[in-house]
């Protein structure tokens, strides 16, 4: 084709392509393909719209729950999703806030994100509904009321479940030490620790240690060693108190110093785990700090003839009084993008009535967040034949979420970097660690 | 129409540079003098982001971080692929079957390679070690060693993108004319002498190239801590991109991530700057 004509017929193509009937062809395209892409936005048929995590089991359970309710109230039938996948659902959620496609519901937001939410205003203050503190105060006691509330002194969330972080350890291990159990007091875990501790294969390196916890720096990972020591130790005591931090005290010290002693003595490994790396299960490790999801896991891959059992997490010496722990919870709000606050909360009732809680536990082997857990024959029942889980059970009395702080993040991440430079290597004194997380903290706070 | 099918045609371009270029690039420097966690409405806080900046110490370690990283980073990865591609320039049996698998980890993703070394480096069950122990040696802290962490993730970022650069001087290598190399042979030149004054003149704009991408790449270090160190130990990998990442996706710090953000990017059109300056005043 010669290049003149070419060019010729090009321009004559995109004459026509770009002529104004067509353009109105093009433009009713268009506007068919968004409408096609926002139908589902668009959809009415439902009421309510439920996200729950994308846990296997949680999913089984929202399931459950939604089909329970649309069969008894047709006309105002839930629309249930798992939360779209993603690198985290608080991310997710995050995205669907901004972008204004929050469901109306959603039911595993960690407590410590509350406030930072209902604080930009999103979430519908719940003690506004009608009946809402005639229920929460049937299902939780005084102090778990007292801890969901907002610094407005509202309650944006009802607590749903929480799996409080214990010790597991092996029993064999336990048994061939002299122990009955785990040793609770600080001196006699090291002491066991020290007893433990071995090179077996004579290399000049330790590599069997008496537990394990994770090295990482990310602040979440406080959750699970720092933070249960510390309301262990202090007996549930919060780290920010009446918008200054509340940690610079003998607890939080004795807990970082033991953490210290743990990693300076080799007494707990510093490997970070890979996947499909247990060195729990391979008998490594004599104990760790974990919740009870640990025992799904363990009942699918344990070896042939070990046993475990959960204890207490490890207090000073002398302490007096119950060991609290931290209970990772999890609580239900509503967005203020629902239309029905009201009815949604009725869904959420339903959720959280007696069988309610008692399909969850089943099906999730997860605890519901209820003062009256061991009491109600019908979760004793449940709890008799799960020994393992009812050791959680007990614990779930003397439990603590998180405190209610808009940058409670931040507030984890100084104690992190602390931890990192006290306890990992020993660049710090614990006391000086506290002290300049304290004074770190109080900057972020505004004092 | 004449008159406006060109515009109609440009138009698809200046539509998704106005949307993806324009508009982010305004957005971020109008948030420099904001406080806003995306949720909440933006509040003025004038040149108070700024302020900020300059007295954030872990912003400047993290500054300081990246610039040890690339120090490493750079010469290694230019030495390394500078020689792998004058090996793989010579006629070499199954010559296809090598370059292929040096330009393999380029294609593979970073957050594979990541985990894949991760494992390698592990202090008391990693490979390295193990080798390393096997042999009588003592082992390495590899990842957790403030020392020497960012020299490890260095030399991680270095298997992974080598292969590229291999294959960019590759390219450079085979337009230098054979003619050259006969001749200088004929007047007693060795192999240093022909490499300094023939090759390396020669690749002079490759080696341009490849330095300035080296250096645009390992600026924005941000997987390799994010997934194995997440910053640590005592903050030695925090490199300046998963700092500005963390204010940003981690405490919702948006106006002063984008000061961040847009200082860092003047940094880097500096140093870039600089890098021009240097090589083509040395060539």
């Amino acid at each position: 084709m010669p290049k003149a004509y070419y060019q010729h017929f090009m321009a004559k193509k995109l004459v026509q392509f770009f002529n104004p009937g067509n353009a109105v062809l093009y433009l009713l395209g268009a506007t068919l393909l968004f409408a096609s892409c926002q139908k589902e936005n668009s959809d009415n048929r439902h009421a309510i719209e439920y996200w729950s995590s994308n846990n296997g089991g949680e999913i089984k359970f929202a399931q459950w729950s939604v089909d329970r309710w649309n069969a008894d109230h047709p006309d105002s039938p839930v629309k249930y999703q798992p939360v779209p996948e993603g690198q985290s659902s608080e991310e997710i959620i995050l995205a669907a806030v901004v972008a204004k496609t929050t469901p109306d519901i959603y039911s595993n937001i960690w407590q410590g994100l509350v406030e930072f939410y209902s604080q930009s205003g999103i979430l519908v203050p719940l003690d506004t509904l009608d009946g809402f503190m005639e229920f929460i105060q049937s299902r939780c006691d005084s102090l778990t009321i007292r801890e969901i509330t907002s610094s407005d002194g509202h309650i944006y969330q009802v607590p749903w479940k929480i799996n409080p972080i214990m010790t597991i350890y092996n029993q064999r291990i336990m048994k061939e030490m002299g122990l009955d159990s785990i040793p609770v007091t600080y001196s006699a875990y090291l002491q066991a620790a020290e007893n433990f501790k071995k090179d077996t294969d004579g290399d000049g390196y330790v590599d069997q240690w008496f537990g394990n916890t994770s090295v990482k720096l990310a602040w979440y990972q406080r959750l699970f060693n720092f933070y249960p020591l510390y309301l262990a130790a202090s007996g549930g005591m919060p780290l920010v108190k009446d918008g200054r931090a509340n940690f610079n005290n003998e607890y939080a010290v004795e807990a970082f110093r033991f953490l210290q002693t743990l990693y300076r003595n080799n007494y707990f490994s510093r490997q970070v785990e890979s996947a499909g790396q247990d060195l729990f299960v391979a008998e490594k490790y004599a104990t760790k700090w974990t919740g009870p999801w640990e025992i799904e896991y363990l009942e699918k891959y344990k070896r042939e003839g070990f046993t475990y059992n959960f204890g207490p997490i490890p207090v000073p010496d002398g302490h007096q009084g119950p060991v609290y722990t931290y209970c990772d919870p999890k609580s239900m709000v509503i967005f203020n993008t629902c239309k029905n606050p009201q009815l949604a909360f009725e869904f959420i009732k339903t959720m959280l009535s007696e069988d309610g809680d008692l399909q969850f536990l089943q099906t999730t082997n997860q605890l519901p967040r209820r003062k009256d857990l061991e009491l109600k024959p019908a979760f004793q029942a449940f709890f008799a034949q799960n020994p393992k889980l009812q050791v959680f059970a007990r614990q779930a009395k003397h439990v603590k979420g998180a405190d209610n702080c808009e940058v409670l993040i931040e507030v984890f991440d100084i104690l992190s970097q602390e931890y990192e430079a006290c306890v990992l290597y020993q660049t710090k004194t614990p006391e000086k660690a506290v002290a300049d997380a304290e004074r770190a903290v109080n900057v972020l706070l505004g004092n | 129409m004449k008159k406006t099918l060109p515009y109609l045609i440009v138009s698809p371009y200046l539509l998704h540079l106005a949307l993806f270029v324009l508009f982010p690039v305004v957005f971020s420097i109008v948030l420099t003098f904001h406080k806003w966690n995306i949720i909440a409405p933006m509040e003025y806080v004038g040149w108070g982001n700024y302020w900020r900046l300059f007295n954030d110490r872990l912003f400047w370690k993290a500054i300081l971080n990246t610039f040890q990283f690339l120090l490493v980073h750079i010469p290694l990865q230019i030495v390394i692929a500078l020689a792998l591609a004058y090996f793989l320039n010579q006629k070499l049996f199954a010559r296809g079957f090598f370059r292929a698998s040096f330009f393999m980890p380029v294609v593979i993703s970073g957050v594979v390679v990541t985990i894949l070394w991760q494992q390698l480096f592990g202090l008391e069950t990693g490979l390295l070690n193990r080798l390393l122990i096997n042999m009588g040696l003592g082992r390495v802290e590899w990842l957790s060693n403030p020392n020497l962490a960012i020299v490890s993730i260095a030399i991680m970022a270095t298997w992974k993108n080598v292969g590229l650069y291999v294959i960019l001087f590759l390219v450079g290598l085979q337009t230098v004319p054979k003619s050259y190399y006969e001749a200088a042979e004929v007047d007693g030149a060795s192999s240093w002498q022909q490499f300094r004054y023939i090759t390396f003149p020669a690749i002079n704009p490759t080696f341009f190239m490849v330095v300035i991408l080296s250096t645009l790449g390992g600026f924005s270090l941000f997987i390799e801590p994010y997934i194995m160190t997440d910053g640590g130990p005592l903050n030695s990998t925090l490199s300046a991109m998963l700092y500005i990442y963390k204010q940003a996706f981690g405490y919702y710090h948006m106006g002063y991530s984008a000061t961040l953000g847009l200082f860092f990017a003047m940094l880097i059109m500096m140093v870039v700057a600089v890098q021009k300056y240097a090589i083509e005043n040395d060539e």
